[in-house]
């Protein structure tokens, strides 16, 4: 295009356009650094003996301290914690996915008295948070006797992705043709199976997003273990990290170990599911 | 179709009771604790205050500082990551597969539990031996102590939220300019619009959704946020950076005051309502005008 001997204002056209272009690359280079330099910083220092971290941050450890994860799992018993982290986001995200998928199909399918106001009450939860309904939740459990229990941790996580959860399924669901549903009834499909071999085929997508979504958010929750574990067998990691900055204060090799452990399983899952997971972050956000 | 169906209503109970006794019930019921109180907490001693609780808090200078904190916060949310994320959502617009990887990259931040984030940003923070004040120092300025210092610590926990904030809304919003048709643009070219033209004129009204997405969800995470500052602060110095939520978590569960507490968790549900509520009525209204 920008062949010799083309018009000299076409030439100035085209060095504006490749300094514009220079500019733009440099501001997303820029957001790239800014992003992933922390990253850098934290899986760096969680490789290097706090005295040479102390020396520099920004070089590459010369004698990568990989006995340094051991030593929290094994020895500092943090390989419980990760089993906690484990168990409730699993249970959490099946139950949320589990309830929102059903609520989704009888949103979506569905025509009934009632319906508008039902889904707008359920949306209304999204605007809920943790901190709004601490109390309550708290002597709830106090009175079913669920505090420092797995149920008692899992059950109130599993409510505050519940919202998200039937909005989206309820949106995903909608977009299924009609036709298909209506031919599978007329086969004499039942409900359970309209839903099992038409719906659940075509949402699949769908569906993993939501779970993957999910398990992050549970995985990384903080607020409700906090409070509700309070016995150290049961903290999940989020939490069991906090009492480790008081044992270990300025210890920043140790600390940023124990980081670059809770981060690292959710790093690899969105690595290698984004488009599952910028699928059912956007997706709900988009629809009318 | 006019038949009544029972079916529908059995797949949507599960929801509705799940979230009746862990979302609805407790928002009514931190209403009705409000107005009482208890010596000992416990919901056998409770008695009747009538407003007294509201009272006490509208005289808690802590609990109007934290609320202005979440207040301000809003604001910076607003400033620096959604702003922010649309820039960078338009600059992306247009490139092809590069796109992604580019907002693939923005949006692993937002992928870090920000309790992990607080702690590794406590360290670049760290005074003496964190990162920032060295790279600050080397290049000639002045470093400072950037949670310690009354006057920046709102703004220095802010920056990692909208550190890991930014991501997010370029994602949304990335998303919201792919259903834009580029034939608007060309038209707008044509009818001579130069490119801040075509942002404001274009980009702004029909990303209208996604606004007002973002802009609701980052109302609600900035007025309910509790894990990024009671980690990297947790309140301090001198309540320079305290928040709603953590009044919340220190009168109910290091004081035992849950009337208290949950009168304050009434307010902040209202709060979160009425902002959420002002700003989608805001844009719909402006939709109509149209």
């Amino acid at each position: 295009m920008a062949a010799n001997g083309s018009p000299r204002n076409k030439r100035s056209y085209n060095s504006r356009r490749m300094i514009q272009s220079a500019i733009i690359h440099a501001v997303l280079l820029l957001f790239v650094f800014i992003a992933l330099f922390p990253i850098y910083l934290m899986f760096n220092a969680a490789l290097k003996t706090s005295r040479e971290l102390f020396q520099s941050f920004l070089t590459l450890p010369t004698d990568p301290q990989w006995q340094n994860f051991g030593f929290i799992l094994n020895e500092q018993g943090y390989k419980g914690a990760l089993y906690n982290s484990l168990i409730l986001s699993t249970s959490s995200m099946i139950l949320t996915t589990v309830i929102s998928v059903l609520a989704g199909y009888g949103f979506a399918v569905y025509r009934f008295i009632g319906k508008q106001w039902l889904f707008l009450l359920v949306l209304t939860g999204l605007m809920v948070s943790e901190t709004s309904v601490l109390i309550p939740v708290y002597q709830l459990l106090q009175d079913l006797g669920l505090l420092n229990t797995y149920g008692g941790m899992i059950l109130p996580q599993a409510a505050l992705g519940l919202t998200f959860g039937v909005f989206l399924m309820t949106t995903f669901f909608k977009d299924i043709p009609r036709a298909l549903i209506d031919a599978a009834v007329v086969d004499g499909g039942s409900d359970l199976q309209v839903l099992r071999h038409v719906i659940m085929p075509l949402a699949r997508p769908a569906i993993m997003s939501l779970a993957l979504i999910e398990f992050m958010w549970a995985w990384n929750s903080f607020f409700f273990p906090l409070v509700i574990a309070t016995k150290q067998w049961l903290m999940p990691m989020s939490v069991r990290i906090i009492d480790f900055m008081g044992r270990f204060t300025f210890r920043y090799d140790m600390i940023a170990a124990t980081t670059v452990i809770l981060f690292t399983p959710i790093l690899i899952l969105y690595l290698v599911t984004q488009r599952s997971f910028h699928r059912g972050i956007t997706f709900g956000a988009l629809k009318d | 179709m006019t038949r009544f169906n029972v079916r529908p209503y059995i797949y949507i109970a599960p929801a509705l009771i799940y979230l009746g006794i862990w979302i609805f019930y407790p928002i009514l019921n931190a209403l009705v604790l409000s107005f009482f109180d208890s010596p000992t907490g416990r919901s056998r001693d409770y008695f009747w205050v009538g407003i007294e609780n509201y009272i006490k808090l509208l005289q808690d200078d802590l609990f109007l500082k934290s609320l202005y904190h979440n207040i301000i916060w809003v604001l910076l949310s607003i400033a620096l990551p959604v702003v922010l994320g649309l820039l960078l959502a338009v600059l992306l617009s247009g490139r092809g597969r590069t796109r992604l990887v580019y907002a693939s990259i923005f949006f692993i931040p937002h992928t870090v539990a920000a309790v992990c984030a607080a702690i590794v940003w406590r360290w670049i923070y760290d005074p003496s031996i964190g990162p920032l004040n060295w790279l600050l120092e080397t290049v000639g300025l002045t470093g400072r102590p950037w949670l310690a210092d009354e006057s920046i610590v709102l703004i220095a926990v802010n920056m990692i939220g909208s550190w890991s904030y930014y991501g997010f809304c370029v994602l949304i919003f990335m998303a919201g300019l792919q259903n834009i048709s580029p034939e608007l643009y060309d038209a707008a070219k044509i009818d001579g619009a130069g490119a801040l033209q075509q942002f404001f004129y274009v980009t702004i009204p029909l990303l209208r959704n996604a606004i007002t997405f973002v802009l609701v969800y980052t109302i609600i995470g900035s007025m309910k946020f509790f894990d990024l500052i009671f980690v990297a602060t947790n309140g301090g110095p001198n309540e320079a950076s305290t928040v709603v939520g953590l009044r919340i978590y220190w009168h109910s569960m290091r004081e035992g005051r849950f009337n208290y507490a949950a009168t304050m968790s009434t307010i902040l549900t209202v709060v979160i309502l009425v902002l959420s509520v002002a700003v989608i009525r805001q844009i719909v209204t402006e939709d109509e005008e149209d």
